[in-house]
């Protein structure tokens, strides 16, 4: 169990939306690399085990490939290093290129803890009141997918025993493929009318029904809440000041350095680095507590 | 009818307000995001019709069903990048469940199957394409369910539609802003993809068509959805 993974929904929403967005938003190296340290710092405590090597090379990969192709496509800037095809390629193209690229893979790294942490009962759990009738069928689609493929198996061993499976060409397999999935929808849309029928037995839709939910917001929650809120208005108060103003074209500009620029960067720093420090919290804590036992 | 025109006429104010909040805030650099936005906005009248709407309990679980029928599928062929069936699923669902629901179809087939490939920027791009195709298929539904000939020609053209319109996405989450050369390099590279969509949909609704398209007559003369 994570850390976060036992917060309440909507505190999760409102965190992973304001790292997210100010990474997405504010151009400023200093921020851009607080949120991919972050971004890429959580996304190691939380990976599952053996994705680390794919990941790296997977990242490393799409990172060069945006920056790269930067300089290519971009012929702004008043720095050419040197020219290719008669094009120009400057040093604030390439520059621009790497900043894009960090700040595109600590939104994807972000997205992916964020897809993590906040699974579809939490997804649900939060819009569900919003829009009853799409979360429904949304959660009603979720439950479908393992019922099929759980189905589709059975389909699949029924025929084999009719002596209806597949000699190894490739055409058969797709036909008792296909076959199969003829089978699943079939039933499948037979079950879901059982369903609907059970569903209005049991007064489905009717006035003053109340759901399920297995979250609370307890203090912890209202804590979270607290701090990731402070840090992120702090941050937008730097930002707002013009703190974080940084320009690529036509020259690059300077990181600004006064304190109040470094409490900026502080603060967001608190914030990208928050689950990481928690989830290490817990670590150490757990640690301890069995070495004593 | 007056109120679900009031709510598309809402969408016609969202869309330019987001531009020009975008433009004033981000001096017109941030094109990314504020299409974000727009599509985010784009798919909210269609849920709240849905949402508002009168479909039955049953005709929503059938809706459910396309979808995991069509997440499915996707999950089946992802070893095949760019040959899903998901189009095809989206398709056919609308022409026997109608618009709205193609809509909502393709939608959340987009929005379900990323809590498995991935959720990320892209999403609500996946959502409000597969969702278009699916509400026009819906509209087109008399002469698609008519002529094979119109409904594999109708796949094949949103195939290319589908791909063309994520280049633009891609296009746009590169640089910030709409670069044309970027653009056509994009369109270029995912060119077999592209080719792959399109002849994945055909495949796929060729041989999905009319059995699919069967059962849910079937179950909507059986059931009176």
């Amino acid at each position: 169990m994570k850390v976060l993974q036992a917060a309440h929904p909507a505190v999760l929403l409102v965190y992973f939306l304001a790292v997210t967005l100010v990474a997405m938003f504010v151009w400023n190296p200093a921020i851009q690399l607080l949120a991919l340290a972050g971004g890429a710092g959580y996304a190691f405590l939380i990976r599952k085990r053996g994705e680390l090597k794919g990941d790296l090379a997977f990242y490393l990969l799409l990172f060069l490939l945006i920056a790269v192709t930067n300089p290519l496509f971009s012929h702004n800037g008043v720095t050419p290093l040197f020219f290719l095809n008669g094009n120009p390629v400057t040093k604030e193209a390439i520059v621009y290129g790497v900043a894009i690229a960090g700040m595109m893979l600590s939104v994807l790294l972000w997205c992916r803890c964020y897809s993590r942490i906040m699974t579809s009962d939490k997804f649900l759990f939060l819009f569900g009141k919003a829009i009853p009738r799409l979360s429904l069928v949304l959660s009603m689609a979720l439950r479908f997918i393992p019922l099929f493929r759980r189905q589709m198996k059975r389909v699949g061993r029924a025929q084999k025993t009719m002596g209806l499976y597949a000699s190894g060409g490739y055409v058969d397999r797709v036909r008792g493929g296909l076959r199969v999935f003829s089978a699943l929808i079939t039933w499948s849309l037979e079950n879901a009318m059982d369903t609907a029928a059970s569903m209005k037995a049991r007064g489905y839709g009717l006035k003053g029904r109340s759901h399920f939910a297995l979250f609370r917001f307890d203090r912890r929650d209202a804590l979270l809440l607290l701090v990731s809120g402070l840090l992120l208005l702090l941050t937008l108060c730097g930002v707002g000041a013009g703190l974080t103003d940084f320009s690529f074209y036509p020259t690059i500009g300077e990181l600004r350095r006064s304190p109040a620029a470094y409490l900026t960067y502080g603060t967001y720093g608190a914030l990208s680095f928050l689950p990481f420090i928690l989830e290490i919290e817990e670590n150490l804590k757990w640690t301890y507590y069995r070495s004593k036992a | 009818m007056i109120k679900k025109g009031l709510r598309y006429g809402l969408l016609l104010l969202v869309i330019p307000a987001i531009l020009l909040t975008g433009a004033l805030l981000f001096r017109d650099k941030q094109y990314a995001w504020m299409s974000l936005g727009i599509a985010v906005a784009a798919c909210i009248p269609f849920f709240l019709t849905f949402e508002k709407g009168k479909a039955g309990t049953r005709q929503m679980i059938a809706v459910a069903v396309m979808i995991a029928i069509a997440v499915v599928g996707r999950l089946i062929f992802a070893p095949l990048p760019g040959f899903k069936p998901v189009t095809a699923i989206v398709v056919i669902a609308a022409l026997y469940l109608g618009g709205e629901a193609g809509f909502v179809t393709g939608a959340l087939a987009a929005l379900v199957s990323n809590f498995f490939f991935g959720q990320g920027p892209w999403t609500p791009f996946q959502m409000f394409t597969w969702g278009l195709i699916g509400l026009a298929a819906g509209l087109l539904a008399a002469p698609l369910k008519k002529h094979l000939v119109l409904l594999l020609i109708y796949g094949a053209a949103a195939g290319v539609f589908f791909s063309l319109l994520m280049d633009v996405w891609t296009t746009l989450w590169y640089d910030g802003a709409f670069n044309l050369t970027r653009y056509l390099a994009a369109v270029v590279t995912a060119g077999p993809f592209t080719l792959e969509y399109g002849i994945s949909n055909v495949i796929f609704l060729l041989v999905l068509a009319k059995p699919v398209g069967g059962k849910l007559e079937r179950i909507k003369t059986k059931y009176g959805l």
